[in-house]
């Protein structure tokens, strides 16, 4: 039988915050090669996905998908296929063509050669997406960020890469978007969004992923451009329905999705969280905690 | 779905407060160690600060230590450049952050001292994993530039 040594934890700075990464229960060297691979899996999704790497497929396809069909990487489409579709049962909420209000806002900035935009209006069809990983913009005005889905991809990616290395638990934390894996649950504890000092409660996490998202984007560090903002693309102004939310669900790119909406629609979004088999948690503007009741259980508030 | 609807009383979030924290990741050691496995030995080329990393004579790579401000207190980083002097890996060390209270105290301070690898230290409690903290990284990204721009084409 193998040695099982500690828990080893990582950190590296990726996708412009910190990512975490926790297993147990292998051997050192196993671990160790692990972790590498899943840092790797993170660094791709950063390659793939930024909005500020010129060679991006985000990139290429705002550049030129408007013109010409583009073929994009295999990861790519997976998210853009999970991001229509959620666009769609949202109807519009979740919405990744909502780039040139964040420009607007000097959240992202200008790109070279491609004014920004005034917003277009809504369209479901603005990303066709076609066979062979081909994708296509409805016009050249159409610009996309995958800021509020690609982080939770990238930890999906990663859980998986320590999956595929044998390793039987452990945790992913990408700046607050998480995934646990294994037998063990984990406890993960969320932070007041009006006073980032103090915790509101303790989640027990065993195999599924958590997202949060809070309204005021000065936690840490008030020159970064908010990483938290979320627009509502009826009026193109941040949501301010909400202080702070925290979604529950199987996939950790769905989660970090879907933080976006009930920021947006609260309390509204309860039927689009049954459709993806997840639970949230919010945090109103007058300080009521709400709960899906189907979670409650596992949440453990700090009276 | 059902939501179910808890008001909390400002009290009940005031018990749990102010969770100062602590991870130490690595070693320098253990760092230069997995950044250059193959490397047989380490050369101080800046006390403190700057390494050289020798295989079997052979220049490897260099490992530079660091440490920038995170919001309130230090994180501590190292850069590991390739022989060329691009960055072959960024890891975090040691990662501290403090909402109010007396940071700069010497018993504090003290908690942090001597932490193994791997181990979390944690004040208040078990503050294990934090979620909806969107951690800045800018100070670490801006700090691997001064490194790149100090170093990248000295150490050759």
């Amino acid at each position: 039988m193998a040695i099982a040594s500690d828990s080893i934890r990582r950190a590296r700075p990726l996708l412009g915050t910190f990512v975490e990464i926790e297993v147990a229960g292998a051997r050192r060297s196993d671990m160790d090669g692990a972790i590498d691979a899943a840092f790797d899996a993170v660094a791709q999704v950063h390659r793939l996905m930024s909005f500020h790497e010129p060679d991006s497929d985000v990139s290429r396809l705002n550049r030129e998908a408007g013109i010409r069909p583009l073929r994009v990487h295999a990861w790519t489409f997976e998210v853009l296929q999970t991001a229509v579709e959620l666009h769609r049962r949202s109807g519009g909420l979740f919405d990744i063509t909502i780039a040139p209000a964040l420009q607007t806002m000097g959240l992202l900035p200008l790109l070279k050669d491609k004014p920004a935009s005034a917003p277009i209006a809504r369209s479901a069809d603005a990303i066709e997406l076609l066979p062979d990983q081909q994708v296509n913009f409805r016009s050249t005005d159409v610009t996309i960020d995958l800021g509020g889905i690609a982080k939770g991809f990238a930890v999906d990616r990663a859980v998986a890469a320590l999956r595929d290395f044998g390793i039987p638990g452990g945790m992913v934390n990408a700046g607050g978007d998480l995934r646990a894996f294994g037998a063990e649950p984990r406890a993960v504890h969320v932070r007041d969004p009006r006073d980032p000092g103090r915790l509101i409660c303790r989640i027990d996490v065993a195999d599924q992923a958590l997202a949060s998202t809070a309204r005021r984007v000065e936690l840490f560090d008030s020159s970064d451009p908010g990483c938290s903002a979320v627009i509502d693309p009826a009026t193109q102004r941040p949501a301010s329905l909400i202080d702070g939310v925290t979604v529950r669900a199987p996939s950790c790119m769905v989660a970090d999705a879907l933080t976006k909406v009930v920021m947006i629609s609260g309390t509204d979004a309860g039927q689009l969280l049954e459709c993806y088999q997840a639970g949230a948690l919010l945090i109103s503007a007058d300080g009521d905690v709400q709960i899906t009741s189907d979670w409650h259980q596992a949440v453990h508030l700090a009276a | 779905m059902n939501w179910v609807r808890y008001t909390l009383p400002a009290a009940a979030i005031m018990s749990v407060a102010s969770p100062a924290y602590a991870v130490r990741y690595l070693s320098i050691d253990e760092a230069q160690k997995e950044a250059f496995p193959s490397a047989t030995h380490f050369t101080e080329v800046q006390a403190g600060r700057v390494w050289k990393a020798e295989a079997g004579g052979k220049v490897v790579g260099f490992f530079v230590f660091d440490r920038v401000v995170g919001k309130h207190l230090f994180i501590d980083y190292a850069v590991a450049l390739t022989p060329a002097g691009a960055v072959h890996k960024v890891e975090i060390l040691e990662y501290r952050e403090s909402y109010g209270g007396d940071i700069r105290s010497p018993s504090w301070l003290a908690q942090f001292v001597g932490k193994t690898s791997g181990s979390a230290l944690k004040i208040n409690g078990d503050i294990r994993n934090i979620a909806g903290a969107t951690l800045s990284s800018t100070h670490v990204t801006e700090g691997v530039k001064r490194i790149l721009a100090a170093y990248g084409n000295r150490l050759r």
